[in-house]
């Protein structure tokens, strides 16, 4: 991981002391109350933690998960992972931050899953909150998945035709593909904000025993990230006018891959 | 207001030419979904007040999928197949499988088979597979001089049948599209699944007795054990092995008395072998391993058959847990995946080879795998939405029922559209956008005209055509001019080795699959009989 600075340059290193600081604030809030789950006479439980009005430490607990949050997947986007492109458009530095942020979920979700299987099964006592935490933490993966799908410009798409044309087709394509996603952007912006605004001003809950603004959160973070999805198509039509062609194989494909996996294989 | 002809035909034309300029497949669908509506309802009743009417659809679809709580075994099941790729679990059981087999004609062939099946059942995506094979096997048996084609055609129709066995990516993302069990669907698809994978090596065989040239044996080694004497060690492997298994089974039943979580109570399931009733089974399964591995093999050719075979021990742990979780009843489809996840990670652990890298790589991997799926989702949730809002489904399934073609005829000509879209586009693209139009038709045919020895009842017809699709799928991965297990075969296959050559390779085992598609298509029983 030791490579040098894609975008932060001399804030790297505030940034990283920002990242160790809030996450180990998170963690100390976390033993205190982890801790006070044995000795307090009102412990704060995850019933408590998405209300945290009058109570600060599960307030510190949440600004010092956010912090950590943000300032890790500010670092870790400054490194260019080995199967990904330098970043080169306007708003691919965004996209990039989001996307660490996604994978840091997808690790989570794996421990809430394996937190909620051993407690129900090995201890029977089953959490009312793990399926639908995963549940909310997956729908902003995949919201996050598709804007990173599209940074890194991995949606599906078939070349057979778009390969053998010249260049300039090759834009006039693009440009189209482009401004039909705006539109189909701007038609479901027009058809689905006041559904979203109305349920995020109420912070419509899942109606259930935890009961978090699934819905109250969700519905309008697919319109955000929807939007910022076109964005990025933007961006990339920007960052690639001026590119060669390129010829497209399997995109699956990667050469870094099939390295990592020799060398493994070598190494017995 | 456009008639559903017309709008069909557009939809259809739209979605060709869409494709034809290169724009990503979900959001060609999602475009299309527009089209659909304007095309559906007067412009000034969808655009007269911002924030509402009928496009409000496309924002609901969408939501439909985001909190779908069976998808999220999509991104677990990637994040753990790109976990096992970077352990040395493969290679290990590769190396203990080829140890037993190394005498037999054709046997790294078959063992690239076995290994396929293992790896399949662990774990539900192709890709991965195909190139971990063609790493380790193929050198092998091309210096051992094996005949190249059938080398390659083993590496990748075995390596495809990571979505024909349970637990298959394409057969959940059938369950969620179709509404189907899901369960159901991977206890369905065991036996074809296994039927194909027989095939296979039975043409293996068959070729490789009938003409020994092409799979020659490997030099005889003077320390390797013969023949009977190394059935008599994996019978102690095998003796030591279930002596743990039974030994974790007690422990865990003891536990459970212990805690008292097992008395018997009216009403509540009784856990599965965690009983105390269950115990003296538990017991006496325990001391015969035992027997047989102390009194039959003896001690030191167990631990010698223990040490020759326990690559195999990490599969086995990784498919106990995954199958385990999904049929123990213990957990859903999700959990299981997640499990998969933590067993990959912990046994990785314990060979320390897992690193911040590595996990991170993974998970980098399993995003961008991730979005490019899911958003093909999201597109395609968006059209199915708005052409069903519009009526589209019913008039195919009108049409075509309506015809004069006999049931198993548009079978037959649903498996040929199969065919040739599995040959130009991704399976996601076909089970997300087809599916929706086709089951519906499917189910209206009538259920005793379905196959001809054995037939269907009513209620497992969703299930069986999911399984025929699924083996459609099969055939696709391998099919010219774009069968993706071509390509990643070639991306580590020797560079005299051409696309052509490999897509030649495939020719006997594209004939096989059909073989078993066909099996499923007369006798369709096959898929039920574990139901």
């Amino acid at each position: 991981m030791e490579n040098q600075s894609v975008w932060l340059g001399g804030l790297r290193g505030p940034v990283r002391l920002g990242m160790i600081g809030f996450t180990g604030l998170a963690l100390v809030t976390f033993v205190i109350l982890i801790v006070s789950q044995f000795v307090s006479a009102e412990p704060i439980g995850m019933y408590e933690m998405i209300r945290p009005a009058g109570r600060p430490l599960a307030m510190l607990m949440l600004f010092s998960l956010a912090g950590a949050l943000l300032f890790a997947s500010v670092y870790l986007s400054d490194t260019v992972g080995p199967i990904e492109e330098r970043p080169s458009g306007f708003f691919d530095y965004i996209s990039l931050v989001a996307s660490r942020l996604a994978m840091i979920s997808i690790a989570f979700v794996v421990i809430v899953m394996f937190y909620e299987v051993v407690s129900r099964y090995a201890f029977n006592r089953p959490t009312l909150w793990a399926n639908e935490l995963s549940l909310w933490i997956a729908s902003f993966i995949f919201l996050l998945a598709g804007l990173y799908a599209m940074q890194q410009r991995s949606h599906i798409r078939i070349y057979v035709i778009y390969d053998m044309m010249p260049r300039a087709f090759q834009k006039t394509a693009d440009v189209i593909s482009v401004l039909l996603i705006l539109l189909f952007t701007f038609t479901l912006v027009w058809g689905g904000f006041n559904d979203a605004w109305t349920r995020m001003l109420r912070m419509e809950t899942f109606g259930t025993a935890w009961d978090p603004p699934l819905p109250g959160t969700v519905k309008p973070a697919i319109l955000i990230i929807i939007v910022l999805v076109a964005v990025q198509a933007v961006s990339n039509l920007i960052a690639d006018w001026n590119k060669a062609p390129e010829h497209h194989g399997h995109d699956d494909i990667d050469e870094h891959e099939i390295e990592t996996l020799r060398r493994t294989l070598e190494d017995k | 207001m456009v008639d559903i002809g017309t709008l069909s035909m557009i939809l259809l034309l739209g979605m060709f030419a869409l494709l034809a300029i290169g724009m990503p497949l979900g959001f060609a669908s999602a475009f299309l979904a527009v089209v659909t509506l304007v095309l559906k309802f007067d412009v000034d009743i969808l655009f007269n007040t911002f924030g509402r009417g009928p496009f409000s659809v496309l924002g609901q679809a969408v939501y439909r999928q985001m909190t779908n709580y069976v998808l999220i075994s999509v991104p677990l099941f990637i994040f753990m197949a790109a976990l096992l790729e970077r352990s040395g679990i493969a290679k290990d059981m590769y190396s203990a499988l080829n140890q037993l087999l190394s005498r037999t004609r054709g046997g790294i062939a078959l063992v690239t088979s076995l290994m396929a099946v293992i790896m399949a059942a662990m774990s539900g995506i192709i890709g991965g597979e195909v190139v971990l094979l063609g790493l380790i096997a193929l050198p092998q048996m091309l210096r051992l001089g094996y005949n190249q084609n059938l080398a390659i055609g083993t590496i990748c129709a075995s390596g495809s049948l990571g979505t024909m066995i349970p637990p298959s990516i394409v057969l959940i993302f059938y369950g969620l599209v179709t509404e189907t069990s899901i369960k159901a669907l991977f206890t369905a698809s065991f036996l074809p699944g296994f039927m194909l994978a027989s095939f296979f090596m039975i043409y293996i065989l068959f070729r490789s007795i009938m003409n020994p040239e092409m799979a020659p044996l490997p030099p005889e080694d003077p320390t390797d054990p013969k023949g009977k004497e190394k059935g008599l060690m994996f019978l102690g492997f095998l003796g030591r092995l279930f002596m743990w298994i039974t030994g974790v089974l007690i422990a865990r039943n003891l536990f459970f008395t212990v805690t008292g979580d097992n008395a018997v109570t009216e009403g509540v399931e009784p856990i599965f072998l965690g009983m105390v009733s269950d115990l003296p089974y538990i017991i006496g399964a325990f001391v015969i391993c035992a027997l047989v591995v102390y009194l039959v093999v003896g001690k030191d050719r167990s631990k010698a058959g223990w040490d020759m075979s326990k690559g195999l021990v990490a599969p086995i742990i990784v498919i106990g847990v995954v199958l385990g979780s999904i049929y123990g009843g213990i957990t859903g489809i999700t959990e299981a995946a997640g499990m998969g996840v933590v067993a990959v990670f912990v046994i990785g652990l314990v060979r320390r080879e897992m690193t911040f890298d590595i996990v991170w790589d993974s998970l980098m991997r399993t995003l961008k795998s991730t979005g490019t799926i899911i958003w093909v989702t999201i597109g395609a949730a968006a059209l199915a939405a708005a052409y069903t809002l519009a009526g589209g489904p019913t008039y195919v399934a009108n049409m075509i029922v309506g015809s004069d073609l006999p049931t198993m005829g548009v079978i037959l000509v649903m498996m040929f559209i199969f065919l040739i879209m599995g040959m130009f586009m991704d399976w996601v693209g076909i089970v997300l956008l087809i599916m929706p139009v086709f089951l519906p038709i499917v189910l209206r045919l009538p259920v005793e005209e379905i196959g001809v020895l054995g037939h269907l009842e009513a209620r497992h017809v969703a299930i069986w055509f999911g399984v025929v699709f699924c083996m459609n799928m099969q055939v696709s991965f391998l099919s010219p001019p774009f069968g993706p297990a071509a390509f990643y075969l070639k991306s580590v296959a020797p560079a005299h080795i051409s696309l052509t050559d490999i897509f030649k390779g495939f020719l006997p085992f594209i004939a096989i699959q059909l073989i078993a598609l066909s099996v499923l298509l007369i006798w369709p029983p096959i898929v039920t009989l574990f139901l």
